[in-house]
């Protein structure tokens, strides 16, 4: 009998990045199949092509041995595939009730719809997390009153209402308590007794352990191993998807750690607290690259955001020696702070103005009154040319360029005012593979030059081929330091998701 | 294949001059008689300054984005027009004052809109909208309907009357300060940050744009820009009432949108809405001359708009 639902050999490009090259899988009805991998390799992908989201450029997928095509999400989930999605769904104005039945409301005669089943099926949908939700949360809680782990529960509620053949669950329990995972194990314990297949898609390698019958890793968009979780260990499978390179794409000598500590600290935080970070404590010195690890959404993007002022924080911070506080962008990029944001497009860029103006913004006050316009111009011109941006002319909007032309644009704008303490956040992502390699040498020249550098990235690699040193972030905390010897790619990935430190050394 | 594209002010500008010389032909026009087109010329110049003047506060609203819109501008006009003609009351030297006193007091309100957007995060339409209706009925309360006063004879002079070469001075203040008004958006640390505020206010904060600073300025502007306009605006009609900013409301929106200001902020120069302005001066005076009532004036007018800007609506589109 043919699995119920079998991948063969995907490939997806977007844009310069290619997501997946070569991605399979099996599953069969009545199972739990594991698909892991680290960050960046195309596990979210693969389940949007799975799931309909995205169309894939080569492979097939074949539902019952028939090969299947889904052009939206609403095809696959008329044939059963049902998708409990990392970033939630649901709108947030409408109650519980409204959004599981969302575009399926039970009617009655006559086209209305009839509210008094649409409450009953949905308690009886909430009765299956009874005991781990509040007691005064019902059909007609509007879900913008809802924590994120009852959202969570409702999307998972959502997914289950079209009762599914196939359920992918992404990241499903990330915001998800110990006592709802548990409890959302039991039910994949019934649904797969019905035979309902399950694809779960999770970094916590425990919860793997415990739940999947067969797993599937993926490496750099490629499955690379697949087999029965009780022929396997937790080390086997951090092996597979991230097996010891040596050098990698990224060619940066580290800083020794001794030298390293005899060189000033520039910056020196202590129990900085936000609303994700729950007390970070770091120093960085003089010229180091320092790398902020962990998996995606760990309170990285927030370290960097309170250390540039951008969210309100409380705790102690000092650059220099001396104790600041910024509360606005404004006060740290004058003491020489500079943030090249996540988001490119929504928080980096102008993107209906022109280049010039992009690279000017936050420099036009040197420029005087009334603006010096040929100086601002050959400073731009000079700062392009050495980033070597590919643009049509400096009047060229910004939104003309490509993505790795338009992070250049990005940096560029704070190169201009010579930084002291660079912080950079995912700044590779959607970048091609030219354009990285230019911005590699671009950041060990400049640590270099005495330019301390503070870097998120999502790519292990890379964070591997670059830091001095790595800190690990977990849960808005700092859970391990690499440094040295121990700074590799598995250690790291172990850290990430918490496997004790001792398997994969 | 370079396509042929006319930006939005020079599009204004052309529609502007073709329906002139159009208006030549129409049974009152001036015909071949090139003094009385001149003159002709000169007049709707002159009336689109008051329009321009109002519509520049309009302007950096817009380009300021956060859906910015200053729906209070008619009524600054009105209680900066009324308090012009009660300061000033017949007196040359009481001019200067007045001119000080309505830039303070239609900045006040541009500062009090602007708090409650930046700080109480109240959508622009609504904000300016109450501001709106509380300046009408302060404006009742203050005056109990009937307004005494008069202009000076100075600005009658200055602001009516031909002044150099046989310009009127309205016409020459409206140069100075349309030079004023490019210096400010292109050529200061003000303008460019006004620009990136209505692109992105995310990526503006984080590139050290203070955007809670920029937004309450750029409305007090507003203000003062509409306390300058209802100054000048009496200063040309010599007479009051308690309705005359009403009027210059709903034009000083479409002239900064027939200019090709984007709506949604970012984009946009005050040439154009000058462009804007006589376009939509020019189509009023031409269909007052051709006698045509009010409520054909109005459904003309609004067509002229939604024209305009699908037209730049489908060159954007084409760009991009």
């Amino acid at each position: 009998m043919p699995p119920l639902l079998a991948v063969r050999n995907v490939a997806k490009r977007y844009g310069a990045v290619q997501a997946l090259i070569d991605a399979s899988l099996d599953v069969d009805a009545g199972e739990t199949l594991a698909l892991i991998g680290a960050n960046g390799s195309g596990k979210s992908t693969l389940s949007k092509v799975i799931n309909g989201v995205v169309a894939p450029d080569r492979g097939q997928l074949l539902l019952d041995g028939r090969a299947v095509r889904f052009d939206s999400p609403h095809a696959a989930k008329d044939a059963g595939i049902s998708t409990v999605f990392q970033e939630l769904s649901l709108v947030p104005q409408l109650t519980v009730a409204e959004n599981i039945w969302l575009t399926r409301e039970p009617l009655r005669r006559g086209g209305l719809i009839d509210r008094r089943t649409e409450r009953r099926r949905t308690e009886e949908l909430l009765s299956l997390f009874a005991g781990t939700l509040r007691a005064d949360l019902t059909p007609d809680t509007p879900v913008f009153a809802l924590l994120p782990d009852e959202r969570q529960i409702v999307e998972i509620l959502k997914a289950i209402s079209v009762n599914p053949r196939l359920l992918i669950l992404d990241e499903a329990t990330a915001s998800l308590d110990s006592r709802q995972v548990q409890r959302l194990f039991e039910l994949i314990g019934q649904w797969k007794a019905q035979g309902t297949a399950i694809i779960f898609i999770s970094h916590r390698m425990t919860e793997i352990e415990q739940i999947a019958d067969r797993y599937s890793v993926l490496r750099n968009g490629q499955t690379v191993g697949a087999g029965s979780m009780k022929e396997t260990t937790a080390s086997d499978l951090v092996t597979l998807m991230a097996p010891e390179t040596a050098g990698g794409a990224v060619e940066r000598r580290r800083a020794s750690p001794d030298a390293l500590a005899t060189r000033r600290v520039v910056l020196q935080i202590e129990d900085l607290r936000t609303s994700v970070l729950r007390g970070v404590s770091m120093q960085v010195h003089e010229g180091e690259l320092l790398g902020i690890g962990g998996l995606k959404g760990q309170g990285q993007r927030d370290l960097l955001l309170a250390i540039f002022g951008g969210v309100p924080w409380s705790g102690r911070m000092t650059l220099d020696g001396k104790p600041v506080h910024f509360t606005h962008p404004r006060q740290a990029m004058n003491h020489g702070v500079a943030l090249v944001p996540g988001d490119r497009a929504g928080e980096g860029l102008l993107s209906i103005r022109s280049i010039l103006e992009n690279l000017l913004v936050p420099s036009w006050r040197n420029y005087g009154f009334p603006l010096r316009m040929k100086r601002a111009r050959q400073d731009a011109a000079a700062i392009a040319a050495r980033l070597e941006v590919k643009m049509a002319s400096l009047d060229a909007p910004v939104s003309s360029l490509s993505g790795g032309n338009a992070q250049k644009v990005v940096i560029g704008k704070w190169l201009l005012r010579n930084p002291r303490l660079l912080l950079l956040d995912d700044p590779t992502k959607g970048v091609d593979i030219a354009t990285k390699a230019e911005f590699y040498r671009l950041l060990t020249r400049l640590c270099e030059e005495g330019t301390t550098v503070i870097l998120y990235s999502s790519d292990d690699e890379e964070l591997i081929g670059l830091s001095d040193r790595v800190l690990v972030m977990h849960d808005g905390r700092i859970s391990s330091e690499l440094a040295g010897a121990a700074l590799t790619t598995a250690n790291l990935v172990a850290a990430s998701l918490g496997v004790s430190a001792g398997v994969a050394l | 294949m370079k396509r042929l594209t006319i930006s939005p002010p020079l599009a204004a500008v052309l529609l502007a001059i073709v329906l002139f010389l159009l208006s030549g032909f129409l049974p009152n026009g001036f015909g071949g008689n090139l003094d009385v087109a001149t003159a002709q010329a000169v007049n709707i110049v002159r009336l689109s300054v008051f329009l321009g003047i109002i519509a520049a506060g309009q302007t950096l609203v817009i380009i300021s984005g956060g859906e910015g819109i200053d729906l209070s501008t008619g009524a600054v006009v009105t209680l900066t027009a009324i308090l012009t003609y009660t300061i000033v009351n017949g007196r040359n030297e009481q001019v200067l004052p007045a001119l000080l006193a309505v830039l303070a007091v239609g900045g006040l309100i541009g500062l009090v809109n602007g708090a409650g957007i930046a700080f109480l995060a109240i959508s622009p339409l609504v904000m300016t909208l109450g501001m709106a209706g509380v300046v009408s009925g302060l404006i009742l309360v203050i005056t109990q309907g009937n307004v005494s006063g008069a202009v000076a004879p100075i600005m009658t002079q200055l602001i009516a009357r031909p002044v150099l070469l046989g310009i009127p001075g309205a016409i020459l203040i409206w140069a100075v300060f349309a030079a004023f008004m490019w210096l400010l958006l292109e050529r200061t640390a003000f303008g460019k940050n006004l620009f990136a505020i209505g692109a992105n206010r995310t990526a503006a904060r984080l590139s050290g744009v203070n955007v809670t600073g920029m937004v309450i300025g750029t409305y007090m502007l507003s203000g003062m820009l509409a306390g300058l306009g209802g100054f000048l605006v009496v200063g040309n009609t010599g007479v009051v009432h308690i309705r005359i900013g009403d009027p210059f409301l709903f034009p000083s929106i479409a002239a900064v949108a027939v200019g090709g200001t984007l709506l949604t902020g970012g984009k946009g120069s005050y040439f154009g809405t000058m462009a804007g302005a006589l376009v939509l001066t020019l189509v009023t005076s031409l269909l007052t001359t051709m006698q045509m009532q009010e409520s054909v004036r109005r459904m003309v007018l609004g067509a002229t708009l939604l024209a305009m800007i699908a037209i730049y609506g489908r060159q954007r589109g084409f760009r991009q």
